[in-house]
């Protein structure tokens, strides 16, 4: 899942981003809310994560902003205060979950797990299609009782899909919820994984079909 | 409070000492002239009864065939009877041969009597004091003036005179009784608006969280309003110094937060890490974490420390250019690092001030640090020193950015970082340092330019 990380200290946002790009994430990250608004204008992110305390507008303001421009993304809000208002003031404002620093790596994790599982309308972490079954929390995937080793891109790739099977996902969307804006991408780089994801799970799981000219789609049955 | 060590004195002995000497010598005036008007008014209304009883006998004084003749009327004496029993004496004589009475009573000098007013005076006769009442009578045909006297002993007088004092002296007692007895519960009902004053203070500090918001007190008093308002001052200023307080504590543990986060994670991808540069990289990052949490808690108790209430403890000789020199010492790895070079220039001292080391310590260290941190690669970091009279001058300059005029003031709050996350590490908390310590001593502190870079002095007095 694409996930933008707002965050002003550096070395803690390099933290986050090594430990969700190791979940299988492509994850960005900026420093200020004026970027954090500009950049996720562009890209469709999943998830943000967003630190209330930045240097330019802070991350009450950033969240409203974003809500009022009606973008749908899952926002979890970081904060190093203590008080309850603050929790209370941004899940009003539209934030979909709350941690507070120094928080619990593994907490951090499944939250932004769960908040994945969200984005498509289901929460359950499994996700079952004809053979194959997908667990979004622990990232492992059996087809037909086989456990399939998946490298990072193609876990996004499977992920990305998988919430949608059945449906056609657009190779600019597939695209951009796989890499971050500083991976760098070959231009045939989603076709490879593609590729690569496929030849894993043939030949008893679901078929990805490539539709010309448009995207994707992961078979349902 | 009148002061010192002795003990104060309470409200009602004060008021009760206040009111009962002048009170008591009121009182004495009142009754010394009580007893004059009294004595006054007793010895005319006797007179009067004792001149009245003289006219009514020397009327009788008449002459019959040349003789001189008199019938002493009983009514004359019946004016007389008093419940005293005083003794009533007459003397009637024509020049100085006694014609009836009593011989011995006290004879006047006749040509200065008076014919037609009766002269009283008082004189002794018989061991007592008697009053005597006296006139002339010039009869016809008789040469000799005739002396009438009639006198009375003056127990009635006397006793008259004790009841109207004492009666007077009982009034005067029970007037400054009342009033002592008074006292107490006027005290009570002035001071009740104090109480309830008071009443609104204690309110106040059984809440867990205190209240520093004014009084709400009803009206007051106006000599209790001077009062209240200087409480409610007071109230605003620890106010201020809670908020602070609190702000502080926040921002704290704001700046300790991120760090603590910063570890955590890097200590997971340290435990997790597949390679040995993976698990390099983390251990390299727990290592500034913890340089960064290390050198927040210094600072945070060296502003502790310097914003400590209180009596500082005793003042120190400090030579400033030896604490330069061990600054500098301390301070020569971080500049290597940062590729900054660390200069001390001083021309002839002494640098000598007093005033408490560590503080001085800290506050060059800070201003060091700040000079290396925020210079660029190749520039300097200058401590001079510079004795001037009366004053000793502490200057450190950088080739930084400096900092522009409106934000100098800016710089020296608590944890603002001008440059945000994106400029080199620090905690924002340096300048603050610099500040505090410098108030602490009585040092001024300026920020100015060092074209380019910034130019901190401080300027310590020296007598």
């Amino acid at each position: 899942m694409r996930i933008l990380i707002v965050e002003d200290d550096a070395a803690l946002a390099r933290g986050i981003v090594s430990l969700l790009r190791a979940a299988g994430h492509a994850v960005d990250h900026v420093a200020g809310g004026e970027e954090a608004l500009s950049v996720s204008a562009t890209e469709p992110y999943s998830l943000v994560i967003l630190d209330v305390g930045l240097p330019d507008i802070d991350g009450f303001q950033v969240l409203a902003r974003l809500r009022a421009r009606g973008d749908q993304a899952q926002v979890l809000m970081l904060t190093a205060r203590d008080g309850l208002d603050d929790r209370v003031r941004g899940l009003d404002l539209g934030a979909d979950d709350y941690l507070r620093k120094p928080f619990e790596v593994e907490e951090l994790e499944a939250r932004v797990r769960a908040l994945g599982r969200r984005r498509g309308g289901d929460a359950a972490p499994e996700i079952v299609i004809g053979t194959m079954t997908v667990n979004r929390s622990t990232g492992r995937v059996e087809v037909a009782g086989r456990a399939i080793e998946l490298r990072r891109r193609e876990w996004s790739v499977l992920e990305a899909l998988a919430a949608r099977a059945g449906q056609i996902v657009t190779r600019e969307t597939l695209q951009a919820e796989v890499f971050g804006f500083d991976d760098p991408v070959g231009s045939n780089a989603l076709e490879v994984n593609v590729t690569r994801l496929r030849s894993k799970l043939a030949p008893d799981g679901p078929a990805i079909r490539t539709v010309r000219g448009v995207g994707y789609m992961l078979d349902r049955s | 409070m009148s002061g010192g060590t002795s003990r104060a004195i309470s409200l009602r002995y004060r008021l009760l000492l206040a009111m009962f000497g002048p009170l008591a010598v009121l009182a004495l005036v009142l009754g010394l002239l009580g007893w004059v008007l009294i004595s006054d008014v007793v010895r005319r209304t006797n007179d009067r009864v004792l001149g009245g009883a003289l006219g009514a006998i020397a009327e009788t004084v008449q002459v019959e065939r040349g003789e001189v003749t008199l019938d002493l009327p009983p009514a004359a004496f019946g004016m007389l009877e008093n419940s005293e029993r005083d003794n009533v004496y007459y003397r009637i004589a024509v020049g100085g041969a006694l014609l009836t009475g009593y011989a011995d009573l006290p004879a006047p000098d006749p040509p200065t009597l008076s014919s037609e007013e009766p002269r009283f005076r008082f004189a002794q006769f018989r061991g007592q004091r008697i009053r005597i009442a006296e006139i002339r009578r010039n009869l016809p045909r008789i040469d000799a003036p005739v002396v009438v006297q009639v006198a009375e002993t003056l127990q009635n007088r006397n006793s008259l005179r004790d009841k109207l004092m004492i009666a007077l002296l009982i009034g005067e007692c029970v007037l400054v009784g009342i009033v002592l007895l008074l006292i107490r519960p006027a005290l009570g009902w002035s001071l009740r608006p104090l109480s309830d004053l008071r009443g609104v203070i204690e309110a106040r500090d059984t809440r867990a969280a205190p209240d520093l918001s004014p009084l709400r007190t009803g009206p007051l008093p106006s000599e209790l309003r001077p009062l209240s308002r200087s409480f409610d001052r007071l109230l605003a200023r620890l106010d201020d110094a809670t908020t602070g307080m609190r702000r502080f504590t926040a921002d704290a543990s704001h700046q300790m937060r991120t760090p603590l986060s910063v570890l955590k994670v890097q200590v997971a991808l340290a435990r997790r890490g597949r390679s040995d540069r993976e698990r390099s990289e983390a251990l390299h990052e727990i290592e500034d974490a913890t340089d960064r949490l290390e050198r927040l808690l210094t600072q945070l108790l060296t502003l502790a420390r310097a914003d400590e209430a209180g009596e500082l403890p005793p003042d120190h000789e400090i030579d400033l250019k030896e604490l330069s020199q061990h600054v500098i010492s301390r301070r020569i790895r971080q500049a290597i690092e940062a590729e900054v070079e660390l200069l001390l220039e001083c021309g002839e001292g002494p640098f000598r001030i007093k005033g408490h080391r560590t503080l001085v310590f800290e506050m060059l260290s800070n201003l060091v640090d700040n000079a290396i941190r925020y210079n660029r690669r190749g520039g300097t970091a200058q401590i001079e020193l510079f004795a001037d009279p009366g004053a000793i001058r502490l200057v450190v300059s950088d080739t930084g950015p400096g900092i522009a005029t409106d934000q100098r003031e800016l710089a020296m709050s608590r944890f603002v970082r001008l440059q945000g996350e994106r400029g080199p590490s620090g905690s924002g908390l340096g300048l603050a340092i610099v500040r505090s310590s410098a108030e602490r001593m009585g040092a001024q502190l300026e920020l100015g330019d060092a074209d380019p870079g910034l130019r901190v002095t401080v300027t310590f007095t020296v007598d």
